[in-house]
């Protein structure tokens, strides 16, 4: 309303800005209806649920569901190997990708186009088209059934976003600083890790959360590689409720809302950064 | 040499900063070789984790392959003809072309138009922007599971909702028919990407400057006006982006039918990627579902080439 009420308002604009709220309320609606049904679901008893007499909201709030999942099912355990695969992803993915990035945005070199060319055309291969040749390499390696295979992997298919984020940003740091720490006799990697890093920290600091995001939420190599039920990630792991015959929804749908809250909370927070790296780099994980 | 100078080239800059090492020929070589141990970490894991699987599929794709996994030889493409003979694979083309264009213009439209709203100044902007992150921050699985939940005919909370509303009497049946399951999946896909379009055209949108509109309105431009020969021209590189990335992972996207339906009954749902999982890893057939992947990548080499074309040209105009 702000800027309608610099002047007198025509009696069109006033109708423009009501229809803009009217639309942007129902988009917000539309969007937060699943999770709005996730949690009224995940209130009630099973009896309701499955009742002819259902209505939208529970009648009565039943929190202990909340609790009932961790002793159903190995939550926390669910839980530790996502944050463990997540987090490994992203540790080896900038362990990678910085250097790669680095040399990208600072240095001139043979086969440069064609490796730029490849981390672009790398996207076109998802792990899931891939899976067979994935699991045989697994097998090679070792690493089925294994959270570090799946750290690999998920470190692999994210380069492509890592370097390109990564690439934009420092090539939009000017290269002054770093050349005047070599010449006060800091070496390329010393120059790198003091003046050209906390300056893009930022930047950094969004590829990483993305990669952390992705790598939480990766569903078909983990159901593919993984058979022990100790080791999967809560995306498999919740389906321990998705029964062939029954469907707990009820848990389902609570476990589930321990899986969204931590990613969406990382996701708010880069939300505005991710916008102006997808404006340089365009890269969806 | 000042260190002012604004854009040293590049090769001097590597060799200031290059380490004093004793011999000059053993410098420039070093000079030489030191790109290469830079990028040498991300070359390995994506030589290793990425291009041996693709490797992998493609002589799995031409070779007799046992139910373990074994290669028994050059099988004159056998693994092509089996697959392509084979009637539901004719159904599963459809259905994922019919899938990957519903859903990547159906969302590119509203999450395009969800832009432009956004990009409006109201109060109420931050938090409506949070909002419409959500589903991108989810993942797919439980999406899928929430949308699954809300269609279903004896307890979803669509009718559950309407009936509460008095909008309808009776439960509705919304997935009759495997037409309309594979419809409610298209409808989550599209609920999905949204977001992805809307943040990539926003991202274009705000690089946008003001001046360009103030100039037109004076010049009495109208609004669509506006739109058609300001907006839509520079928004064209970021719908481009979102627009081939979306065709890609769409066309890949595993975990809403896998949720939904598994591609039941009968392949009336299945995609590519559904029915090349359940040939691997349920029929042990990992020949012919190579054979089905390598199509895959057939088909989106042609995206994936003009993307790249695009985005390295890009990508020089920057250097």
């Amino acid at each position: 309303m702000t800027q309608t009420a610099k002047k007198p308002a025509p009696l069109r604009k006033t109708i423009l800005r009501l229809l803009l709220y009217f639309v942007i309320l129902d988009v917000c609606v539309i969007t937060l209806y699943p999770y709005f049904a996730m949690l009224c679901t995940a209130l009630k008893s099973r009896e309701e649920i499955f009742s002819a007499a259902g209505t939208v909201l529970p009648i009565t709030a039943l929190w202990s569901n909340f609790i009932d999942i961790w002793s159903r099912a190995p939550m926390a355990r669910y839980m530790l190997n996502s944050v463990m695969i997540a987090g490994g992803s992203t540790i080896i993915a900038m362990l990678c990708g910085i250097p790669a990035a680095y040399a990208l945005a600072r240095m001139k070199f043979k086969g440069q186009t064609a490796f730029l060319g490849f981390v672009i055309v790398s996207q076109m291969f998802a792990p899931v088209v891939l899976l067979i040749g994935i699991y045989q390499v697994m097998q090679t390696l070792n690493l089925t059934n294994s959270i570090l295979g799946l750290v690999f992997i998920n470190a692999a298919f994210n380069q492509a976003f890592t370097i390109w984020l990564l690439r934009g940003t420092f090539m939009g740091i000017s290269a002054d600083m770093e050349q005047a720490a070599t010449i006060d006799g800091c070496n390329r990697i010393q120059s790198m890790m003091k003046v050209l890093l906390p300056v893009a920290a930022p930047g950094i600091v969004t590829t990483l959360i993305f990669i952390f995001i992705n790598a939480w939420n990766e569903y078909t190599v983990a159901l593919c590689l993984i058979q022990d039920d100790l080791l999967k990630p809560l995306t498999v792991g919740i389906n321990t409720f998705n029964g062939y015959n029954i469907i707990e929804w009820q848990y389902l749908f609570a476990a589930s809302i321990f899986a969204i809250i931590p990613v969406v909370i990382l996701f708010m927070c880069i939300e505005k950064n991710l916008v102006s790296g997808l404006a340089s780099g365009g890269v969806k994980g | 040499m000042s260190t002012k100078t604004p854009a040293a080239p590049v090769g001097q800059q590597a060799q200031q900063s290059s380490p004093r090492l004793p011999n000059p020929g053993t410098r420039r070589f070093f000079r030489t070789v030191e790109p290469y141990i830079w990028i040498a970490p991300s070359i390995i894991l994506m030589a290793v984790f990425i291009v041996t699987p693709i490797i992998k599929v493609f002589q799995l794709s031409m070779n007799k392959v046992t139910r373990a996994g074994k290669l028994k030889g050059f099988n004159n493409f056998e693994n092509f003809t089996n697959v392509i003979k084979d009637p539901a694979f004719s159904l599963v083309l459809k259905n994922t072309i019919l899938w990957t264009v519903a859903v990547v213009v159906i969302s590119t439209l509203l999450g395009f138009i969800l832009a432009l709203l956004l990009n409006n100044q109201f109060k109420g902007r931050k938090v409506a922007r949070a909002i419409v992150v959500f589903p991108w921050a989810t993942t797919l699985v439980i999406q899928a599971s929430a949308w699954k939940f809300i269609v279903n005919t004896d307890y979803g909370t669509l009718n559950t909702l309407l009936m509460e509303l008095n909008i309808i009497s009776a439960p509705i049946n919304w997935t009759s028919s495997p037409t309309a399951w594979f419809a409610w999946e298209i409808a989550c896909g599209i609920f999905v990407t949204i977001p992805f379009v809307c943040f990539c055209v926003l991202s274009g949108l705000q690089s946008i400057d003001n001046s360009y509109y103030e100039a037109a309105t004076v010049d009495g431009a109208g609004y669509f006006q506006k739109l058609f020969k300001i907006t839509l021209p520079l928004v064209k590189s970021s719908l481009t982006v979102s627009t081939v990335l979306n065709i890609i992972y769409v066309f890949n996207s595993f975990p809403i039918i896998w949720t939904m339906t598994k591609g039941d009954p009968a392949n009336h749902t299945d995609t590519l990627v559904t029915y090349l999982y359940k040939l691997a890893f349920y029929n042990g057939k990992q020949g012919e579902a190579s054979a089905v992947s390598v199509i895959g990548f057939l088909i989106l080499l042609v995206c994936a080439s003009v993307y790249m074309i695009y985005t390295l040209r890009k990508g020089d105009e920057d250097l």
